[in-house]
């Protein structure tokens, strides 16, 4: 009989909204709200919090791709961040684009990242305090990074490719529509601009909210394995992908199988389905 | 050859002259062109604060009310007409918790900026002003239902416009 694990592996990547009340104002933390509603932020946010925009902070406004390292240390230094500072993510949406940003901080070499358990909506439905104050922290001199961690924790197109023709483990996130093929949009969300839809061929379906409870926090790590590794076959020490529409929701399911289930070599494929439904020459799958 | 000095968009395309738009709507449209981009998101989220106050209120009756939830949207949006003896619109807006923060400024300023417009001028209201108001910074694939608002009350206004020829017609 299979047991399973009582712990996260890494509990210390989370942090509970009745803790961080309490160490709001403590030292060596940075507390980052990223949100998909873009103007959320300015509507109110935990006090201290600072914002990280997942497109025009983080992404690269000419190119596909993430900000250079010299942006990335410009970024940090404006929010007074240094590379001993912990920063705790949260956000809207159940933390998407909260896992989405620190998923970029670790492709920058920053090590210490946490989530808040439950994200914005936890946080506020519990009527802990928030401000529509901007705080201003000193400028730091955070280094240039002198590498991206491109190779152990981001897939390309490729990549995923040889993924899919060597049968090894693909994790779709998104809805079981959109990876039957039914839609090619997020049910609520406008069509982001996907020729076809389905899924990459061999990939399993395990929606990202598989991963949460109805509050937005995090399933028992008992639980996740028996979702992740039962259902979907995964295993510790086996290359595994996931990807979404973008690469937010499988920053999701990307934290939770480095962070809380400690599996080692998970990649977030950030092309994901808008870039391999449009891809000429990409082999798709329909309803299965 | 004369050549047009109006206003052009991004992509260089003449935009409607300010006359296009209702005098209220032009004036919002004016306002948020001469902010900077600090100030315009405070502008909107000023106006998403003010967008519960669009909601229909106590004893108030209207010729039209379309509450929905419509695939592309986060939550039901509502929207309730009423056409005065001038022919005058006044429109009301619900929006569920789920909407997003751009979407309710949106809300709240049409529904400010149309106000006593006619049903015809509404429908006939071109959409590029929404930039102009947002900014470009802030339109986003994600961030479409901001049209999806303007989409509505033209709606709404087109099936009342078609109901009063029907009525004509018989």
């Amino acid at each position: 009989m299979a047991t399973y694990p009582t712990q996260y592996a890494h509990p210390e990547a989370l942090v509970e909204t009745d803790w961080l009340e309490k160490h709001l104002k403590d030292e060596g933390i940075r507390i980052v709200e990223s949100n998909e509603d873009i103007l959320l932020y300015d509507t109110g946010h935990l006090p201290g919090a600072v914002h990280i925009d997942w497109r025009a902070d983080l992404q690269d406004s000419i190119i596909r791709d993430y900000i250079s390292p010299e942006k990335f240390a410009r970024l940090c230094g404006r929010h007074g961040i240094t590379p001993d500072t912990t920063c705790i993510f949260y956000g809207d949406k159940a933390n998407w684009w909260a896992c989405y940003a620190l998923w970029a901080f670790r492709l920058f070499g920053h090590e210490n990242v946490k989530i808040l358990n439950g994200g914005r909506d936890k946080w506020k439905a519990e009527q802990r305090p928030m401000t529509r104050e901007v705080p201003k922290y000193p400028a730091t001199n955070y280094p240039v990074p002198k590498k991206r961690f491109d190779k152990e924790i981001r897939a390309f197109f490729d990549e995923a490719l040889t993924h899919s023709k060597s049968s090894k483990p693909l994790i779709d996130v998104r809805s079981p529509g959109e990876y039957k093929g039914e839609i090619t949009h997020m049910p609520e969300y406008p069509q982001e601009g996907v020729l076809r839809g389905g899924h990459i061929p061999g990939a399993k379906s395990m929606p990202w909210k598989t991963a949460t409870n109805d509050d937005a926090t995090f399933k028992p790590a008992d639980e996740l394995a028996k979702i992740y590794l039962d259902q979907c076959g995964v295993k510790p020490g086996t290359d595994t992908i996931v990807y979404c529409r973008i690469g937010e929701r499988s920053s999701h399911t990307w934290f939770v199988l480095t962070y809380l289930l400690g599996l080692d070599k998970v990649r977030n494929y950030d092309g994901s389905w808008t870039e391999w439904g449009n891809k000429v020459g990409a082999p798709i799958e329909k309803s299965v | 050859m004369s050549r047009s000095c109006g206003k052009l968009d991004e992509a260089g395309v003449a935009l409607p002259p300010d006359g296009a738009y209702p005098a209220k709507l032009g004036n919002i449209i004016n306002l948020f062109e001469s902010l900077p981009e600090d100030e315009r998101r405070e502008t909107l989220v000023s106006y998403a604060d003010n967008a519960k106050n669009q909601e229909p209120r106590a004893r108030e009756k209207f010729d039209l009310a379309d509450v929905r939830k419509d695939e592309e949207c986060m939550d039901t949006v509502g929207v309730y007409l009423h056409v005065d003896k001038n022919g005058k619109a006044h429109i009301r807006m619900t929006l569920g918790p789920e909407v997003q923060t751009l979407t309710r400024s949106m809300t709240a300023i049409l529904c400010k900026g149309l106000e006593g417009s006619t049903p015809q001028e509404i429908l006939d209201l071109p959409s590029d002003f929404v930039t102009r108001i947002v900014g470009a910074e802030l339109v986003r694939v994600r961030s479409q239902t901001i049209y999806y608002v303007l989409t509505r009350i033209k709606s709404i206004c087109k099936v009342y416009l078609d109901r009063q020829r029907m009525a004509q017609v018989a």
